[in-house]
């Protein structure tokens, strides 16, 4: 692949910097450490690409991710070798999950020394091989062009992810005239599966017979930005929207056909339609089991039509009906094209039935609720902000209240369910979108695992707002300890430190709520706070998140929440 | 139980650091039972070939031909079933050979045209190129005169036509 044309001779580490300056990076996520000092050298030559200190490598591949996900563009975190290139593991393992672009660069023991068991040498490229796309340990200079053009370009085409490279300390420093390739083509490599009109023809027959037809559209729909294409479809042929976890925003909450989020917390809504549905269009979802539910039980009475880019997805999980390959930004404005506009009533009279005798319950109760904090922030920030979470009770209460507009709104790690993700993800979106209003709802026990990074928001007078809904419990495990195990509480309860002396501590603007008539105007006092904010709502202890379909049971099982009428909430759907 | 059975399957793939680990990882991460993998160049350089037979049914095994195609390492894969293909192993097997017993051992191999490769003063090495079942076979009538060692080179396969 290699051009005969040279350039100047440069470094390995000039390689680096020219190639993020060629991907248009504009910020990179890191930590230094012994072998990556040649390239932090670099670094100070190049003033237009931000490198923000981290404090822990976990959160520069989490800062990347919200980075990339508040923005669609590809995040980029650097560490050194050994400690530094493993402390990115679980950040990077978040990323494959969701298909995040990310690349990560690594330092590397020098070349001679890889396989010596040298200090601070461990098998990166090894470790990572199942959580990222592709990867790379780079051991002659000549090949590193190649390597991060072709990084780049796989972390962001076709179906998305992370990528690592992985550069031994002497290649950083040695020279080559090896220049950039122009294009990437690597022989195999599909970006996406080919797009197949007669598929497409056939989903639009299929939407024409149908009498009870759902889609459910996922994140997908959001990396394509097909969202537009989504709404028309929808309008066209009369079509409720129901979105997995990580397909919020893919579609106006507020546009009167979405029905909000389906799952193991979805709105019973969603459930319900997907049970009695006799048309199913799963659009850019894989069908996660948190979504299905049983799979044997998963909408018994659907035809299922399936879109992806990804092949791989088909009938991965269930049995379809009709797959329909390729790029949704071809596939959707085609299907919408060819469908004929409809009207459902009747089923949009059931539909619309059920969210009345089914709705989320916000209590009114006098104590503060963490339903209500959601409830609150979405309301304040008019559902405009940029929303990231950890991952538990108050991440299903934010997908349950929070009604997301757009892509690239909501960070949330879906796949691997990482906690101590959201505080780091909003950090990236922040330095990503300066202007926007980024927050990170966070319970006690996430927050605790990557608070150390209040102190780079701090020095970067980061605009992140921190929405701290604590409980004094790992909530969603003691929900379950609750419902599953008899009330055997095990090692939920959380102790906290004083947060308001924490926060004092780092210089981190801070406000307390414990009262429902605060609310408001902590949220006011919050917003309008310069840098970085931590608010802490002490909220009821024993809060449960409802609906909800226990682990492994069929979504016939949901267990709508206790406060809404006995006699209504259904165990079994009718036929 | 779902039905399996064997199923051999091609994948072209670039010959690359880490590529072999990476197939691999994916084959035990997905679940996906090898019964036999070798690789081996091929007829373009920095390409190789892999020979694999994988024990799955019909859905995992359209998974594993889906997954294969998806890695970023693999140029092509080609799924032999219902196709015309050649396949043959190789396996050397070392069996106790006191001269009395040689030319009882000597029959066997020359009736299943196997060869000798190497005769030693208490043992036997008889090549075998077949496919798996005939190996097995092989095995079976050696196995009275007491086998010490047995290698096999795992299937390797090939569409008998573009």
């Amino acid at each position: 692949m290699q051009s005969e044309q040279t350039v100047a001779p440069r470094s390995g580490a000039q390689i680096v910097m020219e190639a993020l300056a060629l991907h248009g990076v504009d910020i990179i996520f890191g930590y230094p450490g012994g072998v990556v000092l040649p390239l932090y050298d670099e670094m100070t030559r190049w003033p237009a690409i931000q490198h923000v200190l981290v404090r822990h490598e976990q959160c520069a591949a989490h800062m990347a991710d919200g980075y990339a996900r508040s923005t669609g563009k590809v995040g980029v975190c650097l560490a050194t070798s050994g400690p530094g290139a493993t402390n990115l593991v679980t950040g990077i393992a978040t990323a494959i999950m969701d298909s995040i672009p990310m690349v990560a660069i690594t330092g590397q023991v020098n070349s001679w020394a890889v396989g010596t068991d040298a200090f601070q040498e461990t098998d990166i490229q090894g470790i990572t091989i199942p959580i990222t796309k592709h990867n790379y340990l780079v051991m002659d200079v000549d090949d590193l062009p190649h390597a991060l053009v072709e990084a780049f370009h796989l972390a962001n085409t076709g179906r998305k992810g992370p990528v690592l490279v992985d550069i031994p300390k002497d290649v950083f420093t040695a020279m080559s005239s090896v220049p950039f390739p122009t294009e990437i083509v690597r022989r195999g490599y599909r970006a996406s599966a080919a797009t197949n009109d007669t598929a497409v023809e056939a989903a639009a027959k299929l939407v024409a017979e149908a009498k009870k037809p759902v889609i459910i559209a996922g994140a997908g729909v959001v990396w394509s930005e097909t969202n537009q294409a989504l709404a028309e479809l929808a309008e066209k042929a009369d079509l409720p929207i129901i979105n997995s976890l990580l397909g919020l925003g893919s579609i106006d909450r507020q546009n009167e056909r979405s029905l909000g989020m389906m799952g193991m917390h979805g709105e019973a809504v969603g459930t319900l339609a997907v049970q009695e549905a006799d048309l199913l269009i799963g659009i850019g979802i894989r069908f996660d089991d948190r979504l299905t539910g049983k799979v044997a039980g998963f909408a018994p009475n659907a035809k299922i039509i399936h879109f992806d880019l990804d092949p791989s997805e088909f009938a991965k999980v269930v049995e379809t009906t009709l797959c329909v390959p390729g790029d949704l930004s071809e596939t959707l404005p085609a299907f919408t094209a060819a469908v004929q506009p409809k009207a459902n009533e009747e089923w949009w009279a059931k539909l619309r039935g059920w969210q009345q005798e089914f709705p989320l319950v916000v209590p009114d109760s006098t104590g503060l609720m963490a339903r209500h904090v959601l409830q609150m922030l979405d309301r304040t920030t008019n559902s405009d902000a940029i929303i990231s979470t950890d991952v538990g009770q108050h991440q299903m209460w934010t997908a349950q209240l929070y009604r997301f507009k757009r892509p690239f709104q909501w960070l949330s790690s879906g796949g691997l369910g990482t906690m101590g993700f959201g505080f780091p993800a909003a950090m990236g979106a922040a330095f990503a979108n300066p202007k926007q209003e980024v927050w990170a709802v966070v319970g006690d026990g996430g927050f605790q695992m990557t608070l150390q990074e209040l102190q780079t928001a701090v020095e970067h007078k980061l605009n992140v707002k921190i929405c701290l809904v604590n409980n004094g419990y790992l909530g969603m495990v003691r929900q379950w300890q609750e419902l599953f195990f008899e009330n055997r509480y095990s090692h939920v309860e959380m102790g906290s430190p004083d947060f308001g002396k924490l926060a004092e501590a780092y210089g981190v603007t801070f406000f307390r709520c414990s009262t429902r008539e605060d609310l408001e105007n902590t949220f006011e006092q919050a917003r309008a706070a310069d840098g970085p904010v931590l608010v802490e709502f002490l909220v009821e202890m024993e809060e449960n998140v409802f609906p909800m379909v226990p682990a492994g049971k069929a979504n016939d099982q949901v267990q709508m929440d206790p406060a809404l009428p006995k006699d209504k909430a259904p165990m079994g759907i009718p036929a | 139980m779902r039905h399996t059975q064997e199923h051999t399957v091609t994948a072209l793939v670039h010959n690359e650091h880490g590529t072999l680990n990476r197939m691999i990882s994916l084959f035990r991460r997905r679940g996906f039972s090898l019964s036999s993998l070798a690789v081996g160049d091929c007829e373009e350089p920095g390409l190789s070939r892999m020979s694999i037979v994988v024990n799955a049914d019909d859905n995992m095994l359209r998974q594993c031909v889906m997954q294969l195609e998806k890695a970023v390492d693999v140029v092509s894969v080609e799924s032999l079933d219902g196709k015309e293909y050649v396949h043959r192993e190789l396996a050397f097997i070392q069996v106790d050979a006191p001269p009395e017993k040689r030319s009882e051992i000597i029959d066997i191999s020359r009736v299943l045209n196997c060869e000798i490769v190497h005769l030693g003063l208490k043992t036997m090495t008889v090549q075998v190129v077949a496919n798996a079942r005939k190996i097995q076979g092989l095995i079976r009538l050696l196995e009275p005169y007491g086998i010490k060692k047995i290698v096999r080179s795992g299937t390797v396969a090939m569409s008998a036509e573009e």
